[in-house]
């Protein structure tokens, strides 16, 4: 009786609004009970057995689009169709975005097939006073939102209901905006995102408005239906009910993984933006994720989040952001989905495979030779690979996986690189620091990527690596040998963060600063490294450099390498060296800087504090 | 390579310190430590320049350095050009002071220059702390410097700075390569082949002539195979160099002859042409014949 009542107060509300007299059609927007309610009837979709990839194909043969059992790894149809907007199907039927010849539908048109043969059951035309934002479908129901011109000039938004066999028009619904966004289905409750900050709910049988969210804190910017539940968010993932029906990131509904900076942090498209409806890019760079509910609070299905960019995959641990595995495909994967029990994907190339969500393991494959694959949906709730695959199946190396990310030519991938650097400087053992090392010498690497590989090995402290960083010390610039000098900056700073342990090297490092390749930056990272390993034994060379240097014009604007060499020389030298200083401060050729400098620091430092012999 | 110390134990350099700025009768602290520490190796140098430092007072030696470490860099160049043509050893002491107290670019290159004249002129005392010197700005950053540093090194007959000059031929800068590859053949030095001739093999215009010098008959078809991979003026200069050796049997001659013939460009010609030039007009040659030939086929011939 009440849940009747609240529905005929929200129609009410509707048609208030419509009629242009009521305040606001949003004044339940946030109402828990409706919200609540609303939830509470949506019923679980079955989830069957279903193990289906839908295949928008491309290449010689012409647009087309095929339907995959990934289960029985075999093409169960193939038709003719140029698809636009991204497949979505029901129980019997499925529903995608086609172009259309102009003038009869210039926007396109929306097609209704069968599951079982792909044939057209029908075609429904979006006019030119219309504008498709998407469908769902829920059983064999399509649910579709458009924003349509009015008599007067101006625009609203639609909610039509389309009898998925025949295309049929079942009921229509005003929206109380024109800023609208493409629904979600479940279970006979239809999500639309409107205005940013609301998801208008509405019966799927009726059209009829159950409740309104409203999220406060960040846009609404996609619904989501999955077996475990109807979500909304954009940068976060809010649990459709009761505690989220006003969303706050405080509210008990709300997730968010914690992710590195490569990624795009969004939980599915921007259901506001029609184009975000095609394949494109969109679903090669995204965040994939399932959830479980432990007494109706979300989590994130076994702590992971997934990230898939272009050709690789990652599992991250969604608490704490910390890589479990990553994953590299040899070609893009043009589409992706987390079905809960695997990581599905389809790349260009025509291969489809599955990962093992808790190892990254590849626990199925297919293909489809000599396809090009430009988009695909999954419908494989119900897929599980092969138990014996899947327990032969290894998971990948995640060093191997990194340093392949690192070196790849493809240069799409900065960010992505630098993650890959910076995780691999995380990984512990010898063979990382020697990679490091190498990204520091590889001419390919990018200056960037070099960079972040030089902080991570400074950042290791490995004290197993003295050997390493010795080899890499001696290997000298040598135009003869096509060699290119060492990375003595990175080096010193390495050997520095070592302190004292790192004293068994300083005989080759301090070895570059009588090297003509050896820049002013490294020189000074040279000299505070020798401080940092207490090498007393180094004075002669910070003697030689500041000698053969105190009066070179390069280090009259910045004498940092000159000034580092003499509080070195002040630090580890004697008497003797104290005299030097005095002779370069007062010699009229220094250079200005330097001079200042050490005027002051020998002033500042007492004689008798110098009593080494 | 380890940096040489030319102020070991900071102790000379305090001392040399003392020198600049007490300015006159200033201790002779670098020949002291020579004398204490440093090895001379060519006796000869001592006996060669013994005529001429007695031509050259000490009085005189002391005002040139006084000039050298002064703040004229003028008269700091001429002190150092005067010190360089004085063909005695005593004149390396004040030069070694500026090395070792470090000075502008323009100073320190005249130092060079005038260790290089003493050292031609055996008048160089190869002293430890010289070689230390020199090698120590054979890795100065400033290419200029490096060049004149191993020119300078280049003249001390010292079998042991041969190392240096061999590392040198990996120098970034092309000069430097190339002072590093003349004065190796110029000593002789068969260890550089291998080194020069990977110089070649990328082009390096500036090692042809020292690898010429130095080649043996077997490396000679391994530089003709060069030609299509480097410039082939540099292969036809190489091989033109190396046909001039005296020391080249005669068949292998003519062999490079019709090599140089083959390659294309003025310098190929050229080759031919001063090779021609190099044998002595009586002298009958079936080279000279055979160059003969090949540069009428170029349409180059001069009779």
């Amino acid at each position: 009786m009440k849940r009747a009542m609240t529905r005929a107060r929200m129609t009410v509300i509707a048609a208030l609004a419509m009629a242009g007299c009521a305040p606001s059609p949003y004044q339940r927007a946030g109402n828990g009970d409706d919200v609540a309610a609303a939830v509470s009837r949506s019923r679980p979709p079955e989830t069957g057995a279903r193990s289906l990839a839908f295949l928008v194909l491309g290449g010689a043969a012409g647009p087309r689009l095929a339907a995959y059992d990934l289960k029985a790894s075999r093409v169960l149809w193939t038709q003719p169709a140029d698809v636009t907007v991204r497949v979505a199907s029901g129980a019997s039927v499925l529903v995608h975005g086609s172009k259309a010849v102009p003038p009869a539908s210039p926007n396109g048109q929306i097609v209704g097939r069968d599951l079982g043969s792909g044939a057209v059951l029908w075609q429904h035309p979006i006019a030119s006073s219309e504008e498709l934002f998407g469908y769902a479908l829920d059983g064999d129901q399509v649910y579709v939102v458009e924003r349509v011109a009015t008599g007067d000039g101006k625009r609203a938004g639609r909610l039509t209901a389309l009898d998925g066999r025949t295309g049929a028009r079942r009921w229509e619904q005003a929206l109380p905006s024109a800023r609208v966004a493409a629904p979600a289905a479940r279970g006979g409750l239809v999500a639309v995102p409107a205005e940013s900050q609301y998801v208008l709910l509405y019966d799927g049988a009726t059209g009829a408005p159950v409740g309104q969210v409203l999220s406060t804190e960040e846009a609404a910017t996609f619904v989501r239906a999955l077996p475990e539940g109807l979500f909304y968010g954009s940068r976060g993932v809010f649990l459709m009910g009761r505690d989220t029906a006003r969303g706050s990131r405080r509210s008990p509904g709300y997730l968010t993984a914690h992710l590195p900076a490569f990624v795009r942090p969004t939980y599915d498209y921007d259901f506001y933006r029609p184009e975000q409806t095609e394949y494109s890019a969109i679903d090669r760079n995204r965040v994939l994720w399932r959830v479980t509910l432990d007494g109706g609070r979300p989590q994130f299905r076994d702590g992971l989040a997934f990230v898939h960019d272009y050709r690789f995959f990652f599992a991250f641990d969604a608490a704490s952001g910390v890589l479990r595995w990553a994953y590299a495909s040899p070609t893009d994967a043009v589409a992706s989905a987390d079905t809960g029990k695997v990581i599905l994907f389809a790349t260009v190339a025509g291969e489809l495979a599955a990962l093992d969500p808790l190892t990254g393991a590849r626990v199925y494959e297919a293909s489809l030779p000599g396809e090009v694959v430009r988009g695909a949906s999954f419908d494989a709730e119900g897929f599980t690979p092969s138990a014996a695959v899947a327990q032969a199946a290894h998971p990948p190396e995640v060093t191997a996986t990194l340093t392949g990310i690192i070196a790849d030519p493809d240069q799409r991938f900065p960010a992505l690189k630098l993650f890959a650097v910076e995780e691999l400087g995380r990984q512990s053992g010898r063979s990382v620091t020697t990679k490091l090392l190498e990204l520091l010498t590889d001419p390919k690497t990018a200056p960037l990527a070099q960079q972040k590989a030089g902080e991570m090995l400074v950042g290791r402290r490995d004290a197993g690596a003295l050997d390493l960083y010795r080899s890499a010390l001696r290997a000298h610039a040598d135009y003869c040998e096509k060699r290119s000098p060492p990375p003595v900056e990175v080096l010193a700073r390495a050997i520095g963060a070592l302190g004292p342990i790192g004293r068994s090297v300083t005989p080759d490092l301090e070895a570059h600063l009588a090297l003509p390749e050896t820049p002013p930056a490294a020189a000074a990272e040279i000299a505070r490294a020798l401080v940092q390993t207490g090498a007393t034994d180094s004075p002669g060379a910070l003697r030689d450099f500041l000698s053969m240097y105190r009066s070179d014009p390069v280090y009259d604007r910045d004498p940092a390498a000159l000034i580092a060499a003499s509080e070195a020389l002040l630090r580890l030298g004697g008497t003797e060296d104290r005299e030097l200083l005095l002779f370069v401060a007062e010699e009229p050729h220094t250079v200005a800087g330097l001079r200042t400098h050490l005027t002051r620091a020998l002033n500042e430092t007492a004689p008798a504090q110098h009593q080494r012999p | 390579m380890r940096a040489p110390r030319i102020h070991r134990g900071g102790l000379a350099l305090a001392q040399v310190c003392v020198c600049v700025c007490a300015v006159a009768g200033a201790s002779p602290a670098w020949a002291a430590r020579a004398g204490q520490k440093g090895k001379t190796s060519d006796k000869s140098a001592d006996k060669a320049a013994a005529p001429e430092a007695a031509g050259l007072p000490a009085a005189e030696i002391d005002s040139l350095r006084q000039a050298l470490i002064g703040a004229d860099d003028e008269a700091a160049t001429e002190a150092a050009a005067k010190l360089g043509a004085a063909g005695t050893p005593r004149a390396a002491e004040p030069l070694l002071e500026v090395l070792a107290e470090g000075g502008r670019a323009v100073r320190v290159q005249a130092v060079l220059d005038a260790f290089a004249k003493l050292g031609e002129a055996r008048a160089l005392r190869a002293d430890q702390a010289v070689i230390d010197a020199l090698t120590l700005y054979a890795g100065h950053r400033s290419p200029d410097i490096r060049r004149r540093a191993v020119k300078a090194l280049a003249s001390l007959p010292e079998p042991h700075v041969t190392a240096t000059l061999l590392e040198r031929l990996g120098d970034a800068a092309p000069d430097v390569r190339a002072a590093a590859a003349d004065s190796l053949a110029a000593r002789h030095e068969t260890k550089a082949v291998p080194r020069l001739f990977a110089l070649l093999s990328r082009g390096d215009a500036g090692v042809g002539a020292a690898l010429a010098a130095l080649a043996t008959p077997d490396l000679v078809p391994r530089i003709a195979e060069l030609a299509g991979t480097i410039d082939d003026e540099i292969v036809a200069n190489t091989l033109g160099e190396y046909v001039k050796r005296s020391d080249v049997p005669e068949k292998l001659r003519i062999d490079v002859l019709r090599t140089i013939g083959r390659l294309s460009g003025a310098v190929a010609t050229t080759a031919l042409a001063e090779y021609l030039a190099s044998v002595p007009a009586k002298e009958d040659r079936a080279s000279k014949k055979e160059a003969q030939k090949l540069l009428d086929q170029r349409g180059g011939g001069t009779q």
